[in-house]
């Protein structure tokens, strides 16, 4: 065990920490906004990354560049999803019920993808995708840096809007007492669709990452649910530093035991880390009550 | 608010234990037990019938067929159910088999592995099908294989190459293509021990999913090449739902083998592909299981193809006889050439053929079937994969050609004696 590989490991592991940060930021807000699980959010992504594909396609233009189209599209989406769909659950059985909502959503969509895009491979592939820059013997893949770089300015805005506007106070007000806030006069409805609809902005954010990364297909959705309700739950739900953090520490571990022990055993960390998270501390890493969370 | 934490979490614990055991992930060329997430999109459909019976007159022979019509696995499911639409097609115009159209009945299994077993069940018991053909995907063939053996129905399949499905002691079961998974690569492997002593590579990193037929193949390369001497310095495997192969590739990559195995499939060659030429590593020698042999591959990877071997069970433009007439219906029909699915569910129908027109029957019931697997078993068939004969547990006695991508196209280079070839390996491999 060499200590190149090691650092390369950890480099790796920091670069896709802060992809899975991305993945799984809009998954906690939903959840810090009205107690949603989203289960649909990575076929969202996918769905991004389809939309990417399509619009990087036909004009040329580059797939970062089609976020802004995919970014304001996704959050009409978003509110319409809210408004539409899940103002009308129940409050009291809201997470059960959302999780089947959601789940027909993801469906829904793998499903559409399937007639329209057909099953095959589809990938966005760019030159500098597969460039790296290098540190001594540590390779920085471009790809994993340009997520990480989209990671944080994401997140990093979320955080601003969360703390410094009037918005991200009246979202707040509308998390930890929606009546109250009713009271003073905020229009909690309103409120609740627009964080929705961040929520399904950030997919289009890494859906088009993603796009750059690996290549997908309709089904591809499956396997990063798991993973990402794990990093929002080990976070602590409804917490986007949460989140951030425990991506982070979860995608170095990850790639730490992936250079070292194996990828099998890798493959347990994130289910393990959720067990022992739910069993010791339900609340996750950054828990307390859901109103300070932001 | 702790107790909602809990519930919440619970919840979510819930919702985990759905994703993974209705939505095992995995690539749609893997053979898998995708389960219900494609089955949330499927029903059942039924019908599809492959031919109206031009020439031919009587009763139609009616064979039963399920497959992943949807879900994770409807490409090669597709392409498979495409090249069993051509052969009912060609049969037909030909005037049928024993003078009877032969009729197709379709059932979409979503790659579960339950409903196949139902599937097959109904078409042999309710819709009373003559014949059955296989399903799509290495782990559905056992338990398909187990209903169709249960009922005494001749089990003849395109897709189930892994080891396990001849250790079953199954007696109806047939594989139609050229080889069996560990086998793929015998003529790289034989290629690779005839070099030079001075040019033969030293060391061998393998990296394989865990998955009976992709491993299979890198595992089959692995044991052909140690046993010649060659090192194993990386034997890593992965699961299917992997989606980040960084830092696999970097484990690979640190050890700097002269040859790289990938038992892959599609992603995951990608994955590995594209991570090796970000850390700079540069191998005299890349094979890669399934994903190169599929059109998306050099759009995937940017064009780093140069060089990549990777066994391949048929050529599109090879000299075999029947494939030019094969090649043209499928365009006509589909409007594509044929994939290698396509290919094998032809060849599925070409031997079956082959059978029922020599014993001279095509009905359920011991004698019947048993007589075509006896016919099977003792004889060998033309088909558009070249000539095909099997051993007492159905694998077949072939080998798979060598592919390698060369300056942006597929060319096969191996073996070196046969008529399929179009070009010389490129040895070392050029830069990715």
């Amino acid at each position: 065990m060499s200590g190149t590989l090691l650092a390369q490991g950890l480099v790796l592991g920091i670069l896709t920490g802060g992809l899975y940060a991305l993945l799984a930021s809009g998954l906690t807000l939903y959840f810090g906004v009205m107690k949603v699980v989203m289960v649909a959010h990575p076929a969202f992504l996918f769905l991004a990354a389809y939309a990417t594909y399509a619009l990087h396609t036909a004009t040329g233009i580059d797939p970062l560049l089609t976020t802004v189209v995919t970014v304001p599209t996704f959050f009409a989406l978003g509110v319409a999803v809210q408004r539409l769909l899940v103002a009308r659950l129940a409050p009291e059985s809201l997470a059960t019920m959302s999780v089947l909502l959601t789940f027909a959503l993801a469906l829904l969509i793998e499903g559409g993808l399937g007639v329209v895009a057909t099953g095959s491979y589809r990938s966005v592939t760019v030159d500098y995708a597969s460039q790296a820059l290098r540190l001594g013997s540590v390779a920085l893949p471009a790809d994993r840096l340009i997520a990480f770089g989209v990671a944080a300015v994401t997140l990093g805005g979320l955080f601003v809007v969360l703390r410094l506007t009037r918005f991200g106070r009246a979202l707040r007000a509308t998390i930890s007492h929606a009546t109250a806030a009713r009271l003073v006069g905020i229009d909690t409805d309103r409120v609740t669709a627009i964080g929705f609809g961040i929520g399904l902005a950030t997919a289009a954010l890494g859906g088009a990452v993603l796009s750059l990364i690996s290549p997908f297909f309709p089904a591809a959705h499956w396997a990063w649910i798991g993973r990402l309700m794990a990093v929002i739950v080990v976070g602590g739900l409804g917490s986007v530093q949460g989140a951030a953090v425990a991506a982070l520490l979860l995608g170095v571990l990850e790639a730490l035991l992936q250079v070292t022990w194996g990828a099998t055993p890798a493959a347990l960390l994130f289910y393990a880390f959720l067990f022992a998270t739910l069993l010791v501390r339900p609340q996750g890493l950054f828990g307390g009550r859901l109103a300070q969370r932001f | 608010m702790g107790g909602g934490a809990r519930r919440v979490a619970l919840v979510l614990a819930g919702v985990l234990l759905v994703a993974g055991c209705a939505g095992t992930p995995e690539d749609p060329t893997a053979a898998g037990d995708g389960g219900g997430q494609a089955g949330g999109t499927a029903e059942p459909v039924a019908g599809g019938a492959g031919g109206d019976g031009g020439g031919a007159s009587g009763d139609p022979i009616r064979i039963g067929i399920s497959l992943p019509l949807s879900g994770d696995f409807s490409e090669p499911g597709v392409g498979v159910q495409q090249g069993y639409e051509v052969w009912a097609e060609s049969v037909n115009r030909a005037g049928g088999l024993l003078g009877r159209p032969v009729e197709l009945l379709f059932r979409d299994d979503a790659s579960d592995p339950n409903r196949v077993v139902s599937d097959y069940e109904s078409l042999i018991t309710q819709e009373e099908v003559d014949l059955v053909f296989g399903p799509f995907s290495t782990r559905l063939v056992i338990p398909a294989a187990e209903v169709a053996e249960s009922y005494d129905m001749l089990f003849v399949e395109p897709a189930g190459a892994a080891p396990e499905v001849f250790e079953q002691g199954f007696e109806y079961l047939f594989y139609a293509a050229p080889a069996v998974a560990n086998d793929h690569y015998n003529y790289l492997a034989d290629w690779i021990l005839a070099l030079p002593e001075d040019q033969r590579p030293q060391t061998a990193a393998y990296a394989a999913m865990d998955d009976p037929f992709a491993q299979g193949t890198a595992y089959g390369l692995k044991d052909r090449l140690e046993a010649g001497g060659i090192e194993t310095v990386v034997d890593e495997v992965y699961p299917p739902d992997t989606t980040d192969f960084s830092a696999i590739g970097a484990r690979v990559a640190a050890a700097d083998a002269d040859i790289v195995v990938g038992g892959t499939q599609f992603e995951d060659a990608v994955g590995l592909v594209r991570s090796f030429q970000e850390l700079g590593y540069q191998p005299r020698l890349a094979a890669f299981s399934t994903g190169p042999t599929l059109p998306e591959f050099d759009e995937a990877v940017s064009g780093a193809t140069e060089g990549i071997l990777s066994p391949v069970g048929y050529a599109v433009g090879a000299e075999i006889e029947g494939n030019a007439e094969f090649a043209a219906l499928h365009e006509e029909l589909h409007g594509t050439p044929p994939t290698e699915d396509a290919a094998n569910g032809y060849t599925v129908g070409q031997v079956v053929a082959a059978a029922v027109e020599a014993v001279g029957c095509a009905e359920q019931g011991e004698e019947c079937q048993r007589a075509l697997a006896d016919h099977i078993r003792a004889n060998e068939f033309q088909t558009v994969v070249g000539p095909l004969s099997f051993d007492e547990a159905g694998r077949p006695q072939s080998a798979h050609l060598i592919q390698q991508w060369q300056g942006g196209e597929v060319q096969i280079v191996l073996p070196e004696d046969s008529d399929a070839v179009t070009a010389e390996v490129q040895f070392p491999k050029a830069e990715w």
